[in-house]
Order: C-alpha cells, then sequence, then structure tokens
C-alpha cells in the first residue's frame, strides 16, 4: 500500500533543511507521497528508512524517457487505471510507420507526410511525435541502416522495429545519441538485445508469442538488470493486442504486479494494415485504453484533429479543467464593428458557445476573459466572474480594438447587467439565453 | 344510517342487474357476446378486480354470483364501501347488456364507454400532472349558471371533467361546449353511466400501474395513490347514487356534495359543502391536487434577464427602504384552516397614493401551508425572494429580512405594476417551486407605516430570533439525521459531503437546512438522508450508517470517514472548498490557509498545493477541506482536541473569523482573545518563527499531544 | 513463473435490453466484464451499431452519402438503405425538424415520417425526437403510439419530460425508453431513479449519458461512463445498470474540423474524409468507455466501427 504524507513525514529527519529544494519536510513527504518527488531527494534520510520508504513509495509504474532535447518523452509513471481517480501523467505518443519493405520514393513520401500535420490545440503542439522505422529483412542491412539514418533527420523519437541484433546494432550506431526505443527483444534474443540497449543507453521494447511469454522475457530482462523497458502489445490479432495491453496495465496498476509496470507500444499500422480508417478507430482505442505509443501507417490532419483532440481530453487533470487563452476571438469573419459576447475560459464552456456562435453564421466577438477556467455559475460563485472582471477586460482589451458597444452576457449572470452599465458607460449590455444551444435563434433575432 | 342507506341502494341495483342479466338470457340466450367495444379489457372493471374476463351472458351471469358474495351485511363502514364496489361493478353489467349487438346506446353529446385508445392517451397527461385531476360530476346543480361555473373553473385548470346526469342537460342550456378534445366529457344520464369513468380509472392502473388483473389490493392502492379523481354529486342524492359513491371512495375517490340531508360526513372521504362555488375548492384539498401555475398575472415581464436591472433614483415611482423606515419580509407557516390559496391581500395605501420618488414602508408576510410543510424551510423559501422580485421587470431588490430594498420603477407603475402583483410574483413561484410542501399559500402586503412597524417588531423580529436561536442552538446531537451533498461529484466523482448541523459543506454554501429542504423538495436528487443510529465512536464522529451512506456515494470510493477528525479517515474535500487545514507538526498544531489567500503558509505550500493534494474526494490525513464558519465550530478537529489546535490563519480570515472563534475558545477552555496567539502571514511564514512566536504567547496547542 | 491473470469477474450485469421484434431483434447489454474484456468473461451482446436517418432526408449530406441513398430518396428508401447498410443492427429515425427553433415541423407531418418508415422496414428502429423538451413531449408519446408493437427504443426522456416521455413510451405503448442526462453519473442515476418510479421496468430503460466529439470536453463522457459502468458493476447499483446508447453522428459532424469546407482550410484536405475519422474516432472511443450501441451515420463508419466490434467481441 502507499504511504501517506503523514507517515513519510514521520520517518523525515524533520530538520526542515531545505536541501531537497522544499521549504519544510512536511511539504517534501506531501510531494513524495503524492509521487511527485522521489524519497532519494532527501540527503538525510537514514539508510533504514530510506530502504524502506524506497519499496513503498515506488510507483507501480515506472517512468521511462525517451528521446533527447525537445523530442524526450516520458511513457508511464500511471497511478490509477481510470483518468477520474486521478489524472493520467504520461500522454500517449503517435509514431508514423516506415518500412524497408517500401520502395524508396514510398519512404520519401512517408517522412515527408510525417512532418506536415503540425499545429497548436489550446497551447499544446501537436504534431507526430516519433517514427517506428521497421526492419524488412529480404530488403538488408544497409537499406535499413540508409532509412534510419534519413528518418533521424526529421528530429522526431524513433523506433527501431527490428529484431536482428546485428541490423540493430549498426542501426543504432547511427542514431543512438537520439535515445530511440530498440523494439526488438522476444524470447529469443532477449540477452544479445538487452546487452545491446544497456550499452547504447536506450529504452528496449520486449514482445513474446503471448502474454504469458512476455511476461516471462519481461522477467527474465529485469533479471538481467534491465529494467529500462517498453512492452509491445503484439500484432496477432486485434483482440489480443487490446488484451494484452489492458491487461499489463491493470496488473501493474491493480494488482501491483512491478513485472508489468512498464509503458506499452501498439502497432495499429500492422493490425489493420492498408485500413486507415480502421487504424483510426483502433488509434483512438489504444489512447483510451492504455496505449503508451501507438504506431499508425500516416498521420493526416484527417486523423490528427480527432486524436490529438481525444488526447487533450484524456489527459487533463480531471481536478483542473481545461482554459482557454483571454483574448477576443472573431467569428464568422467578426471585425471591429460586430457585436460582442463574452463568456468564460473554460475550454469545454468556449467550445460549445463558439461552435454555436459559428452555427449562427453572425460575424461576432467572443471575448474571453480570465475566469480561473471555471464554468460560467461556479466562475460567477467563485467571484471570478464579476462585473468587475468584465468590466476590466472590456474596457482594457476590447474598447480600443472594437468599435461594437453591444455586450452580451451569458443567461446564467443576468444579474450582473445593472453593475455592468454602471461601469461600462456607452454600452448596451444585453442577457443571452441561459443555454447555448439557444444562442443560434437569439443571435439571429438579434442581429435581424 | 348511512351504512343502512348503501345497502338498501346497493340491494336495488343489484335486484335490477339480476333483472336485466336474466331477460337479456331470455331474448339472446346464454352464449350470446357480452361486453364493450375498443377495449382488450371485456368488462374492465370486474376484470381488474377479479382477474375473470366475461365474454358471454352466461358468464355475466356467474360474474354476478360472484359480486353477491361481496355484499355483506354486517354493520361496518368496510362492508358498507364493498357494497359500493359490488353497485359499481353491477353498473358495468348493466352498461354492457346496453351494448349487445353492437348497439350504440349513447349518442351526441354523451360518450358512455371509452376506447383503449383514449386511456393511453389520457394516462399519459395524467401521469406528467399536465391533467391535474379528473372530476365526476353527478346530477343537476342548483342552478344551470351554477353548475356551468363549476365545470369551467375545472376546465380552466386542466382538470378533466366527466358528466353524469342532469348537469349535461344544464351545459347544453348554456351553450357550453362539450368534448373529449375541450376535457368535458359527459358520459351519459342514467347513474349507470358512471362506471364508464370508473372504468377509465381501473385500466389506467392496469396499463400505467403494471397492476395484475386479480390484485384487488393493488388495484385499490393504484387508484387511490395515484388516479386523481374526486366526485361532486348534486342533491338530491337517493341511495342508489349513496352507494356508487360508496364505491368511488373505495377506490379513494372522495365525494363532495351539497346534500345535507339524511347524511353523515366521513372525513376526507363524504364531505358536506353547501355552498357550490365553493365545490372546487373543497375538491382539491380533499384529494390533494396541486395546479401548477404557467403564468403569472402581473402587468409586467417576468425573467431571469431582469434579475440585474438597476432601477436610479431618477427611474424611481416609489421605494421601500428596510434601512430608513420599517420593511420586512417574512415567511410564516399556518394551519392548513388559516389560509385561504392564493388570496393577496394588500392592507394599506397602493403606489397610486404615494408621491412619486417617496420613501415608504413595506412589509409583506407570505403564509404557507401543507402536509409536508415545516417551519424550517421558512428561512430556505424566504432566501429566494431576492431573486424572485428581482426578475420582475422594474423592479430591483437587495437584502433580506427587515433589511431589505425595493425600488418600483416609473415604467413598471406606468404599465400597471402594484402592490398586489408583488403578492402574485411570490404566491406563483412559491406554489411552483416549493409544490413538494406547499398545498396552500396567502400573501399580506402591508403599506401602513403603522402595521409595518408593528408587524416588525412584534412579528417579524421575533421570528427572525427564533430561528437564529433554532440555529445556534441545532447541533450534531441534537438531530437524528445528517444529509449527503453530491453536488460536487461532477467535479470531483468520488467526494461526498455529511453535512450536519455544526458542520455545513465544505463549499460553505449548504447548511443542514438547506440539504435537509433540498432533500424534501427533490427526494432523487443530490441531499439524501444519512441516519446515525449505529455509532462506532462519538468523540471520532465515526458512524456505520455514515459509513455505508459514504461507500454508497462515492460508488466505493471511500470506505468510511469520520465526522470530527482529521487525522483519523477525514472526510474529504471536493475542490470547492473555501479553507483547507493542516498539520503542523512542529507546534502540535493545524494551520488553516482560505481560497483567496496567495502566500505562502507555514507549513511550506501554499493554498493551491495544499488543495492539489486533499481535493478530488481523495483521504488526506492530516489535511482537511472546510468552509469558513466551520472554523468556529465545536465540532472543529473535536477529536484532535478541537479549535486550540488552531495555530496560524492568514491575517484576513482571522479577522473574519475571530468573534466567533473566540466565543468558542473562551466556552470550551476558557481562553480570553485566543486569536491573539494565532500567527499569520505578518508574524510566521515559516515554522521556525511561527513556533517562537507561539511559544512566547503561551499557546495551548504546544502542550498537547503530539497529533501523529 | 508465468503471468498471473487475474480476471476482474463481478456478481453484477448491465441489464439486457431488447429492441425490435421478429428475427432482427437485436439486444444491448448483458456483460459483467468491462467494455470489451472478453478476457475477463463473455460478452453475449455484442455492441450495436445503428444508422441515423433523418426527416429532413440528406439535407447535409456529403457527396458520399448523398451517392449512398441517391439523391430524392423517399424516407421508405433511405429507410431501407440504411438497414442494408454494411454493419448495421439498427436503424435510428431522427425528428430534427420538428424543433421549434428550426422548420417546427408539425407534429403530423413527423408522424407520417415514422409511418412511413416503421412500415418500410422490419429493422429495429429507434426513434430521436428533436431534443426541444416541450415538443418532445408532445411528439415522443405519438409516436410511441404510431409505432405499437414494434417494440422500438424512443430517445429522449429527459429531467424536463421524462414523465410525458416515459409514460408514454414505457406504460402506455410498451416501447422502450431512452433516458437522457447531462454529461454526470448523479444526473443519469436520477433520471433512472424517477423514470422508474413512475413505473417504467428499469429492464426497459436505455441510457443516453451524453457525448461530445472527441476534443470537445470528451473527457466528460469518458469519466461519467466509467464511473457508471464502474458502479453498475463493481456496486451492483441496479439504478445505473441499464445498457447505454451514444448519438455520436450528431456531435462528430458538427464540430468544425468536420464542417470546415476545403477552400476555408485547404491544409486539411478532404472535407468527408475528416468527418469520417471524426465520427469513427468518437464511436471508438465512446465504445471503449462503455456505450452498449452508437449512432453513426455514414457508411464508412458503420463499417469500421462494426468491423472493430466484430475483431474485438
Amino acid at each position: 500500500m502507499a504511504l501517506n504524507g503523514i507517515q513519510i513525514f514521520k520517518m523525515t529527519p524533520k530538520k526542515n533543511c531545505k536541501e531537497c529544494g522544499c521549504p519544510t519536510c512536511m511539504a517534501f513527504s506531501m510531494k513524495v507521497a503524492q509521487g511527485a518527488m522521489d524519497i532519494s531527494a532527501c540527503p538525510h534520510m537514514s539508510d533504514d528508512a530510506l530502504a524502506s520508504l524506497s519499496e513503498a513509495t515506488a510507483p507501480p509504474m515506472k517512468t521511462i524517457k525517451v528521446g533527447t532535447g525537445d523530442a524526450e518523452y516520458t511513457l508511464g509513471g500511471e497511478t490509477v487505471l481510470f483518468r477520474h481517480e486521478k489524472t493520467f501523467v504520461s500522454k500517449t505518443r503517435y509514431a508514423v510507420n516506415v518500412c524497408t519493405g517500401m520502395d524508396d520514393a514510398m519512404i520519401d513520401d512517408v517522412l515527408e507526410g510525417a512532418k506536415k500535420v503540425d499545429y497548436e490545440r489550446i497551447g499544446e503542439r501537436m504534431h507526430v511525435e516519433m517514427l517506428n522505422v521497421n526492419y524488412h529483412a529480404e530488403s538488408g542491412a544497409d537499406k535499413y541502416v540508409a532509412t534510419v539514418k534519413k528518418a533521424a533527420e526529421l528530429g522526431k523519437t524513433l523506433i527501431l522495429g527490428c529484431k536482428d541484433v546485428e541490423v540493430a546494432k549498426a542501426a543504432l550506431e547511427v542514431c543512438k545519441d537520439a535515445k530511440p526505443v530498440l523494439n526488438g527483444a522476444d524470447a529469443s534474443n532477449y540477452e544479445a538485445m538487452s546487452a545491446l540497449a544497456t550499452e547504447a543507453g536506450v529504452v528496449l521494447g520486449v514482445t513474446g508469442a503471448d502474454i504469458n511469454e512476455i511476461y516471462d522475457t519481461v522477467a527474465a530482462l529485469e533479471k538481467l538488470g534491465n529494467k529500462n523497458l517498453i512492452i509491445d502489445a503484439g500484432v496477432k490479432s486485434i483482440k489480443e493486442a487490446f488484451a494484452t495491453a489492458v491487461q499489463v496495465r491493470r496488473a501493474a496498476i491493480k494488482d501491483e504486479d512491478r513485472t508489468f509496470g512498464y509503458p506499452s507500444i501498439v502497432n495499429v499500422a500492422a493490425l489493420a494494415p492498408k485500413d486507415p480508417y480502421m487504424q483510426a478507430a483502433l488509434a483512438s482505442l489504444f489512447t483510451m485504453k492504455y496505449g503508451s505509443i501507438v504506431i499508425m501507417s500516416e498521420m493526416t490532419y484527417a486523423e490528427a484533429l480527432p486524436i490529438y483532440g481525444l488526447r487533450q481530453n484524456v489527459f487533463t487533470d480531471p481536478q483542473k479543467p481545461m482554459k482557454v487563452e483571454p483574448g477576443i476571438y472573431p467569428i464568422n469573419g467578426g471585425d471591429e464593428n460586430s457585436v460582442c459576447l463574452t463568456t468564460v475560459d473554460f475550454a469545454l464552456t468556449y467550445y460549445v458557445v463558439s461552435g454555436e456562435l459559428e452555427r449562427s453564421g453572425v460575424p461576432c466577438n467572443l471575448c474571453i476573459s480570465d475566469a480561473g477556467g471555471l464554468s460560467v455559475l461556479t466562475a460567477w460563485a467563485a467571484g471570478k466572474l464579476s462585473s468587475g472582471s468584465i468590466s476590466k477586460f472590456i474596457t482594457e482589451e476590447v474598447e480600443p480594438k472594437i468599435k461594437s458597444r453591444k455586450l452580451v452576457i451569458p443567461g446564467k449572470v443576468a444579474v450582473l447587467k445593472g453593475d455592468l452599465e454602471a461601469k461600462l458607460p456607452g454600452w448596451e449590455i444585453i442577457i443571452a439565453p441561459r443555454e447555448a444551444v439557444q444562442l443560434v435563434k437569439f443571435l439571429k433575432d438579434l442581429t435581424a | 344510517m348511512l351504512i343502512n342507506r348503501i345497502f338498501s341502494g346497493n340491494d336495488a341495483v343489484y335486484g335490477l342487474t339480476e333483472g336485466a342479466i336474466d331477460q337479456a338470457i331470455a331474448q339472446h340466450g346464454a352464449e350470446k357476446a357480452v361486453g364493450f367495444p375498443n377495449t382488450a379489457y371485456c368488462l374492465p372493471c370486474y376484470y381488474a378486480v377479479t382477474g375473470v374476463k366475461v365474454k358471454t351472458l352466461q358468464e355475466l351471469k356467474e360474474a354476478l354470483g360472484v359480486v353477491k358474495t361481496l355484499m355483506t351485511r354486517n354493520h361496518e363502514l368496510d362492508d358498507a364501501l364493498m357494497s359500493g364496489v359490488a353497485t359499481a361493478l353491477c353498473a358495468e353489467f348493466i352498461e354492457a347488456l346496453k351494448y349487445i349487438d353492437g348497439a350504440t346506446p349513447y349518442e351526441e353529446p354523451c360518450y358512455g364507454h371509452l376506447a383503449d385508445a383514449i386511456i393511453r392517451e389520457l394516462g399519459v397527461p395524467l401521469v406528467t400532472g399536465d391533467i391535474p385531476g379528473v372530476a365526476v360530476i353527478l346530477g343537476a346543480a342548483p342552478t344551470a349558471q351554477e353548475g356551468v361555473d363549476l365545470v369551467k373553473s375545472y376546465q380552466a385548470q386542466g382538470i378533466l371533467v366527466t358528466l353524469v346526469g342532469g348537469i349535461i342537460d344544464q351545459c347544453k342550456e348554456l351553450g357550453l361546449n362539450m368534448g373529449y378534445g375541450v376535457r368535458i366529457v359527459p358520459l351519459g344520464y342514467d347513474v349507470t353511466s358512471v362506471i364508464h369513468v370508473v372504468s377509465v380509472a381501473i385500466r389506467a392502473a392496469l396499463i400505467f400501474g403494471n397492476v395484475t388483473p386479480g390484485d384487488a389490493g393493488g388495484l385499490l392502492t393504484y387508484t387511490s395513490q395515484r388516479v386523481p379523481a374526486f366526485v361532486n354529486a348534486f342533491k338530491p342524492i337517493d341511495d342508489v347514487i349513496l352507494a356508487a359513491g360508496a364505491g368511488a371512495i373505495k377506490l379513494g375517490f372522495p365525494v363532495i356534495s351539497n346534500e345535507t340531508e339524511n347524511i353523515v360526513e366521513v372525513p376526507g372521504a363524504l364531505i358536506a359543502q353547501p355552498d357550490v362555488s365553493k365545490f372546487n375548492a373543497t375538491s382539491l384539498e380533499a384529494r390533494n391536487i396541486k395546479i401548477k401555475i404557467t403564468k403569472i398575472d402581473i402587468p409586467v415581464a417576468f425573467a431571469s434577464a431582469f434579475e440585474g436591472e438597476i432601477i436610479r433614483r431618477g427611474d424611481m415611482q416609489v421605494e421601500f427602504d428596510g434601512s430608513r423606515v420599517d420593511c420586512f419580509e417574512l415567511v410564516q407557516s399556518k394551519d392548513a384552516s388559516e389560509i385561504e390559496d392564493h388570496k393577496i391581500e394588500v392592507i394599506g395605501p397602493d403606489f397610486d397614493e404615494f408621491e412619486v420618488g417617496s420613501k415608504q414602508s413595506i412589509g409583506y408576510i407570505v403564509e404557507v401551508a401543507g402536509k409536508n410543510m415545516q417551519s424550517d424551510f421558512e428561512p430556505v423559501f424566504e432566501r429566494k425572494f431576492h431573486s424572485y422580485i428581482n426578475c420582475i421587470e422594474g423592479i430591483m431588490h437587495t437584502g433580506q429580512r427587515d433589511m431589505i430594498r425595493v425600488r418600483v420603477s416609473k415604467d413598471a407603475y406606468a404599465a400597471g405594476f402594484r402592490a398586489k402583483h408583488i403578492g402574485e410574483v411570490l404566491y406563483a413561484k412559491i406554489k411552483n417551486e416549493f409544490e413538494a410542501v406547499v398545498d396552500k399559500c396567502q400573501v399580506k402586503i402591508y403599506t401602513n407605516a403603522e402595521d409595518c412597524t408593528k408587524l416588525r417588531h412584534e412579528l417579524a423580529i421575533p421570528a427572525f430570533d427564533k430561528r437564529d436561536d433554532r440555529l445556534s442552538n441545532l447541533t450534531d446531537e441534537s438531530v437524528d439525521v445528517y444529509y449527503s451533498c453530491i453536488l460536487c461529484q461532477a467535479f470531483s466523482p468520488s467526494h461526498v459531503c455529511v453535512v450536519t448541523p455544526e458542520r455545513l459543506g465544505l463549499c460553505g454554501a449548504v447548511s443542514w437546512l438547506d440539504a435537509k429542504a433540498t432533500n424534501e423538495l427533490d427526494p432523487a436528487g443530490p441531499c439524501q438522508v444519512i441516519t446515525k443510529e449505529k455509532p462506532i465512536d462519538e468523540s471520532l464522529g465515526s458512524y456505520e450508517d455514515v459509513n455505508e451512506a459514504v461507500k454508497k456515494f462515492s460508488q466505493g470510493a471511500l470506505e468510511k470517514v469520520t465526522l470530527y477528525s482529521i487525522m483519523q479517515d477525514p472526510m474529504t474535500s471536493c475542490g470547492c472548498f473555501e479553507c483547507i487545514c493542516g498539520i503542523e507538526p512542529f507546534s502540535n498544531g493545524v494551520i488553516i490557509a482560505n481560497r483567496e489567500y496567495s502566500g505562502m503558509t507555514p507549513l511550506g505550500m501554499t493554498f493551491p498545493e495544499l488543495a492539489s493534494m486533499t481535493g478530488g474526494g481523495v483521504q488526506t490525513p492530516g489535511f482537511m477541506g472546510h468552509g469558513k464558519h466551520f472554523i468556529s465550530s465545536k465540532k472543529f478537529m473535536k477529536a484532535e482536541g478541537g479549535v486550540e489546535r488552531i495555530v496560524w490563519m492568514p491575517k484576513e480570515l482571522k479577522e473574519t473569523v475571530a468573534d466567533r472563534l473566540n466565543e468558542t475558545a473562551k466556552e470550551l477552555y476558557g481562553i480570553e482573545n485566543f486569536t491573539d496567539m494565532i500567527g499569520d502571514e505578518t508574524i510566521a511564514e515559516d515554522p521556525e518563527t511561527l513556533v517562537a512566536f507561539l511559544t512566547e504567547k503561551g499557546h495551548p496547542a504546544l502542550n498537547l499531544e503530539p497529533m501523529m | 513463473m508465468p503471468f498471473n491473470q487475474k480476471p476482474q469477474k463481478f456478481n453484477a450485469s448491465i441489464n439486457t435490453v431488447e429492441i425490435g421484434c421478429g428475427d432482427k431483434a437485436i439486444k444491448l447489454g448483458g456483460e459483467s466484464v468491462f467494455p470489451f474484456y472478453t478476457f475477463d468473461g463473455p460478452i453475449d451482446n455484442a455492441p450495436k451499431v445503428g444508422v441515423e436517418i433523418s426527416d429532413m432526408g440528406l439535407e447535409g449530406a456529403t457527396p458520399e452519402m448523398l451517392a449512398y441513398y441517391g439523391e430524392g430518396a423517399s424516407f421508405a428508401d433511405m429507410a431501407k438503405k440504411a438497414a442494408a447498410m454494411e454493419g448495421a443492427d439498427f436503424v435510428c429515425l431522427k425528428l430534427e425538424g420538428g424543433d421549434p427553433n428550426g422548420e417546427d415541423k408539425p407534429i403530423e407531418d413527423l408522424l407520417a415520417v415514422v409511418k412511413e418508415v416503421g412500415e418500410a422496414i422490419d429493422t429495429p428502429l429507434v426513434v430521436e425526437g428533436c431534443k426541444n423538451v416541450e415538443k418532445d413531449s408532445e411528439l415522443l408519446p405519438k409516436v410511441a403510439e404510431a409505432l405499437q408493437g414494434k417494440n422500438v427504443l424512443i430517445l429522449s426522456a429527459r429531467e424536463e419530460n421524462y414523465k410525458a416521455v416515459g409514460a408514454a413510451a414505457g406504460l402506455a405503448y410498451s416501447q422502450k425508453v431512452g433516458a437522457e442526462s447531462a454529461v454526470d453519473i448523479n444526473l443519469a442515476k436520477q433520471l433512472n431513479v424517477v423514470t422508474t418510479q413512475l413505473g417504467v421496468d428499469a429492464k426497459s430503460i436505455v441510457m443516453n449519458v451524453g457525448s461530445a466529439a472527441v476534443g470537445y470536453g470528451y473527457e466528460y463522457v469518458v469519466s461519467t461512463m466509467d464511473r457508471i459502468k464502474g458502479a453498475a458493476l463493481s456496486q451492483d447499483d441496479a439504478m445505473l445498470q441499464m445498457p447505454i446508447i451514444t448519438p455520436v453522428a450528431d456531435e462528430a459532424w458538427s464540430v468544425k474540423e468536420a464542417m470546415a469546407s476545403e477552400a476555408d482550410m485547404p491544409e486539411w484536405g478532404s472535407q468527408e474524409r475528416r468527418g469520417v475519422t471524426m465520427e469513427i474516432m468518437t464511436a471508438a472511443a465512446s465504445l471503449a468507455a462503455g456505450s452498449n450501441a452508437v449512432l453513426l451515420k455514414h457508411p464508412q463508419s458503420v463499417k469500421t466501427i462494426a468491423n472493430m466490434i466484430k475483431e474485438l467481441v
């Protein structure tokens, strides 16, 4: 069982020396209990305490790092099976697949294609983070190394899908500094692969004929001292890959079986070859259920827009709602003469409201002030959406840019109208309906 | 006497039925088919009561034998009521015989038997309350006008009106538009035709109540609880009508009559009301029918869009200002007999008599009555007045109790808004929103300065004082139940607040009284009753029942909580808490940080840091979210010694709670000015400085047992 | 030492609700494991895919959908084509034209469409109202009446109109009742409680616990469904054991990603394909979270999702 902060605190030296970086031993203990800090950060812990705490506070699932620099990603480290229990901490990462079985032109196409998707959504850069370079034996080692080299130029983290130890070794020579994943160990080659991965300092991917073989191989690798692993859920069938991905994660977190306490790779490109629609469905499925890396044949905007949206939703803190940046968002070609509407910066509210505004076809400006990321009524109750906060935003940000002096406020805070009229002389304050779905008709009537 | 009359009426109808069946058999033969058109339930009443389907005259004859067994003649009320049922079944038999050979015994405007399809269609609005009741009017009113007025009064309320006998001709005489579409259904002239509305109620029980045919008990329960029907029978009431009425009563339908001769009232069942104009009110009250108010009768608009409207001095027709003159608003619960529903009285001059822009007195008392009304709900209703009155276009309201200010704009006045309209709004909103507990409501509006002064001091202030006393005397020990609150589970899935009188919800917004009212008004809603019958450790505040409730409402995420400890199974926090308290190990105490405080605490954690580890419905021993009000509670971490553990609070918070906290500390420990011993950010933001301060002040926590 | 498999078997199960009649009738729910966890126990009734058609005909249909249905198709034709779509288990008729804030079609007109569709196919049918609570409380009881004997699912009874819709569909005309609430486990439960208190059999209720397109607050949908399935199975909460139906098409096709034209967003590529992947990914996520049925509209989505279900169960 995990220890709580008080239990950990009891074992600390209680000196408040601040050497761990926390102001007090209590603050440090609480952070360790949350899994936010490691117990070893305390330099004054007795060996006994350290030994018993390390075991008890060790996370059920290891945190594995791949890549370097901007392309460094953290995988695993999850503590729960469902996002409502606690935030999922390590996002699913998406890789595009190239295989040396493809001809050169095709390889170039795929690599070129992997660069295309790159955009920002609610403050997060969305792009293909990884490339899977699959080894096709008939095409030979040289082509593989050449392809790896070419792929490495994109600056994305590589996954080397290669079970041939010699070929892998050659490939690692050209890319190991960028910390790729060497996804090639199984029951037949794990010792050599492990040695190779350890020497190169890279994460090793492990797979097997079935979940039991994977388990045994991981156990054997751990015995060799290699705990820098990722588990490949396999490509035998969709059903089995799903069963493996779910059971690996569940064993680690629910049953505290540390052997399966590693992140996972799911290769949907191989599970549904040449069927981009099925791959889309599977990418979504494995984003929901426990894929740490998902490999796809391609990532066009058609796949990217929904999958990155899903990921952004699933990997949010259930306590902290997503926020949009305060600012003026013109909709339907709204300009300085278009009517202004205001609401909170809670992302869900923003999306619902902006969606309805778009449907109305009426040019307008959606003015979002900082309301602490709360919904309208919650923000109002918490004092984060008040006549003061709105009028300040309008006078400072909106008035210099917008000529229209019509401001529509959410129906749920109709109570602010009088105060706003007093604080915003010259503005006509209009009450919107209480529900966003009524906005379309309301706006059409308003501007009719 | 009443019972004998019923027996005699029943015997008469039985005799008629027997004769009619025998004659029909003689005419058509025993195998002749018998039944009503467009129903799958044969003779629905008989089928529902016995589970037997009657299809031929022979079977009808046998059924009559069964009916005979109901006609026991002990001189008891129940025998009389069963004879009433027997009378109804006989009526059904007689009516069925009329339909032999596909005959159409009823013609315009009478309907006679109603098809199953109509019942399926009627059942839905009956279930939703769109048809709030079913009136059965029998006989002829003293005058046609009185009869039609009664019918129209029901029609205006959306009640389905069925007519039997002379009332039909009275309606025809005055040209009343009748028919199923306008919810006025003449059944027939014979008293036996009343069975067609009974048949509607009974088939509704079979279709909508899943009552099994033959389950007479289930049937009677359904009709009495779920079919809001009642009977208005005009005099003279003969024995046959009385016997049929007994059947209605057995089904749970009260009978209201203007007959006063040879009749004995049965409370709630057979009611004498000599004044026909009061039939409507008497009937609705007897059957507990509540009419939804869909439109508030005022000359200006009513909408939440007007809630924030500000009426400036220059736009003001008149102002009632509780800070200058005597004003008040008050809800009082009364006995039902003291209230005439929807009576709105204005006592004193109306707005017309006030000088434009002047300050005047006003006092309005909303009197309510209801079987489930409790005086604890009075402040809950009263707190809504502000929003109700503000939603009126052109009216502004601030404050509460006897510190209110109401402004009426010139525009509203010009549109015809007067004092009584305030009453209309309060009446309509209270009746609609608190339908579950308010049966009757009337409003008195006083505009005389003398009245307002007198009532404010003699009625309102004592009432407010009494309430405050009740609140301050309300302790966890003095109540039998607590309430759960899961309003914030949307954000904090496994969190459950246990709301007790001394520990309001940690958001600070839900008191025990609020939770109680929420539960009464919305029984399936977010606040549920938690019993406290199985204590485990009362000093910790742990109860088996509380644990069970917490487990249930958190969907198993939490196993147990204590009410008064922050160390052992502390209550969880959602995320909307006003404050967090956390253990400060170096002083044996706790610090408290409130949401508004943005600085550092001596724990080395800021409010957001503390919040991130205590929120989300997770139990974090040593840390707990709570409301500001809870800080001065005698139950605040009682298990660890109570408020004397508090060693640090942000200055602003300390000042807010100082008076009440000092009072508690004095009462519990005899410490004067306890807050002077408590640190704040101007004194210390780290544990060492804090402990030095506490030592200097001699803070009691330093000498208490260690908390861990 | 081999992997110690610890199946999560629950003593509780999701209710089985049958929709439709005869050979083509479908069963929703019945499982006592989490979605697609066939390694824990059998899932007898795989999740089902419904194809949406609308009383607005092919208004707003994509080129591929137009090609599939054929321009000017009658409602009966559309219903037949929808039923024949590869992967379709049932058909869902949406009466969106009834919305007073939109076309505001009279109830009689809508009933004519309902009857036409009801007569055209023997595939199980779901009928969805116009979503305006007042109009639906008039419209849906009439729909339930018009389709007597067909054992259809009526969407939806909501907090504001569950009495009218629930009483008509669940009691008067013995259809199945869809109980719709807004992405909150407690609201969902509360609606089930009051609907059953009305007399509607808990086993005649299918829940729509709310939906969104992925990227649009979808985390609430995920957590609501995760928690409902958790409470239903591990807590044996009878008021949350109703199977879940999720309208996906409505949400997926009305977000910017699916609606922006290629002219406006040239770098985004084919609009149709964007809509399809949005629909597919939203449907796959909904099924992973616990939907027992999804409502889709594009033939490619229907085919792909049906295939995915087949592969997983």
